[in-house]
């Protein structure tokens, strides 16, 4: 059972309207503050990648049930130039844009499961799941 | 043949029942019943024994509804699953035994029986066993409920100073709690200096250190002060032994210096009252 | 929607109130009027309040950073107020601290440590 609804990124309006849904959707979910704030933070990171690194794409927002679990899992998909060194992606301080370089290892942190598909010249799709406790 | 053998067994369920008291019994010279009481023992025992001839004429779902219902009870009464388990295959022993003895089992039909037996008993084992572990399984969910509950709160000791004991293992999850107890709190009570106790936590590692250092920080950025009270000196020598840096910390050993300088930062001191 | 963020002046302090969430843009056209109203007031301490912020990402977060940076480079002390717990936890989490930073729970304890800070 799941309940989808994306955006398209293309410029930087639809960041916000990709965390904006991001929220309504947590919120429905029935998450509370801190972990709202965690998952529009993490789709607000993910969505400015893609229109930094990529140019366009899109993030998806689903809902999950899994028995009596209940979740959000936010896909960001894009036709990019994919990732040459996805270790050194992941490390913490690492950057190619000058921003804080908090992004995928923060983003990481921020969900309860992280999970990277990039080929270089392909695109990158990325999946992370947040749970209600 | 079920009904047969479920007749069979209801009739005869008294000396089975007395038998399998008797296998129970020289299992590890009786421990396992002196913990309880004669009558539980006998109400429990018919339970069981009247469990499994329902196994044997009644449909799925009322029987599903009863093995959760003992289960319940077995968790209840505190039996461990490998008592819970010796009690099933005891049972079978004694009805083989009980059969041997009165002649019900013979050349002609023992195959057939045992057969049939085996296709009642293993599925029955295994769903009672499964029931209970369930039961099990809630009970413990549970009690880390309880506990997430009771850990970790907020206590406002003064105008602006707020003290947070922590007591227990600190792992991720409680971690993340202490987290969002402490901030809410802080920013509920206008706390401008929080201390955080940690002389009841047994163990500073690595990583309880670092969820430490990510509160302290978060308290900062909401605009108040952690500090780190309760340092043991065991504790103060593993932090130093694994590089842990807590520099950027005020750390006291004991929870009374620490308000002492709690005081001091919001510019106040306790005195004495001198006597009249 | 290109609203700005109101910039208000009392005696020699600069109070800014983020009242709605923030897009990039707006976070960067907040970033210039600060800084010349700050030159042109030729205040001594910010004040930037945060209460109604329930998110920060590391864009915002550098956005507010910088500001912070730049303000000091033209004389000015900055005080962050009413970060929410929620948005602490996010950015601890994103692995954004914020180090330097000047920090308190309202508005009214905000102006107070500013004007400490100024008197030291």
């Amino acid at each position: 059972m799941s309940i989808e609804s994306s955006v398209d990124i293309i410029t930087e309006w639809d960041i916000v309207a990709a965390r904006q849904l991001g929220r309504n959707e947590a919120k429905e979910v029935g998450f509370g503050t801190v972990d709202q704030a965690r998952i529009t933070t993490a789709i607000s990171e993910l969505a400015r990648n893609i229109y930094l690194y990529a140019g366009k794409g899109k993030i998806t927002i689903e809902r999950i049930a899994d028995g009596a679990m209940k979740g959000i899992v936010i896909i960001a998909a894009d036709q990019g130039p994919g990732i040459p060194d996805l270790r050194k992606v992941m490390e913490d301080g690492y950057t190619t844009s000058g921003g804080l370089g908090a992004g995928m290892p923060g983003v990481k942190r921020l969900m309860d499961d992280f999970k990277v598909d990039t080929e270089v010249g392909v695109g990158t799709t990325i999946t992370a799941t947040k749970w209600l406790r | 043949m079920n009904v047969t053998l479920a007749s069979y067994i209801r009739e005869n369920l008294n000396p089975i029942l007395e038998s399998w008291k008797q296998f129970m019994e020289e299992e590890e010279e009786g421990k396992f019943f002196q913990i309880m009481s004669d009558d539980m023992i006998d109400s429990t025992a018919h339970e069981l024994g009247e469990l499994m001839i329902f196994s044997l004429t009644e449909n799925n779902q009322e029987f599903a509804r009863k093995v959760e219902e003992f289960s319940v009870k077995m968790a209840r009464h505190g039996w461990s699953i490998s008592f819970v388990m010796k009690a099933l295959t005891n049972f079978t022993e004694a009805i083989y035994h009980h059969m041997g003895q009165t002649g019900f089992l013979n050349d002609n039909n023992s195959g057939n029986y045992i057969r049939l037996i085996n296709n009642w008993l293993t599925p029955l084992n295994h769903s009672i066993v499964e029931a209970y572990s369930k039961t099990w399984e809630r009970t413990v969910q549970l009690q880390k409920m309880a506990l997430q509950e009771l850990s970790a709160s907020l206590i406002p000791v003064f105008d602006k100073i707020s003290v947070m004991p922590l007591v227990g293992t600190i792992d991720t999850e409680r971690a993340k709690l202490i987290m969002e107890n402490l901030l809410q709190g802080v920013v509920k009570h206008r706390s401008e200096v929080v201390l955080l106790d940690i002389t009841g936590v047994p163990v500073v590692d690595t990583m309880v250190a670092h969820h430490i250092i990510q509160a302290a920080d978060a308290v900062r950025l909401v605009g108040a002060k952690c500090m780190l009270v309760g340092i043991r000196p065991e504790i103060a020598q593993t932090i130093v032994a694994l590089g842990i840096n807590l520099n950027d910390f005020t750390t006291t050993s004991t929870l009374q210096r620490g308000m002492e300088q709690a005081l001091a930062i919001t510019n106040r001191q306790i005195v004495e009252v001198e006597e009249q | 929607m290109r609203t700005r963020i109101p910039i208000l002046k009392l005696r020699d302090t600069l109070i800014v109130s983020i009242q709605w969430e923030l897009d990039d843009q707006m976070a960067l056209s907040f970033q210039e009027d600060l800084l010349n109203k700050l030159h042109s007031t030729a205040a001594r301490g910010v004040v930037i309040d945060l209460t109604s912020i329930d998110f920060i990402d590391s864009f915002i977060a550098k956005v507010l950073g910088d500001v912070i940076s730049m303000s000091g480079l033209m004389g000015a002390k900055v005080v962050i107020t009413g970060i929410q717990p929620a948005v602490a936890i996010t950015l601890i989490e994103l692995g954004i601290r914020l180090e330097d930073v000047s920090t308190a729970l309202d508005l009214e304890n905000g102006l107070e440590k500013l004007e400490r800070e100024l008197e030291d």
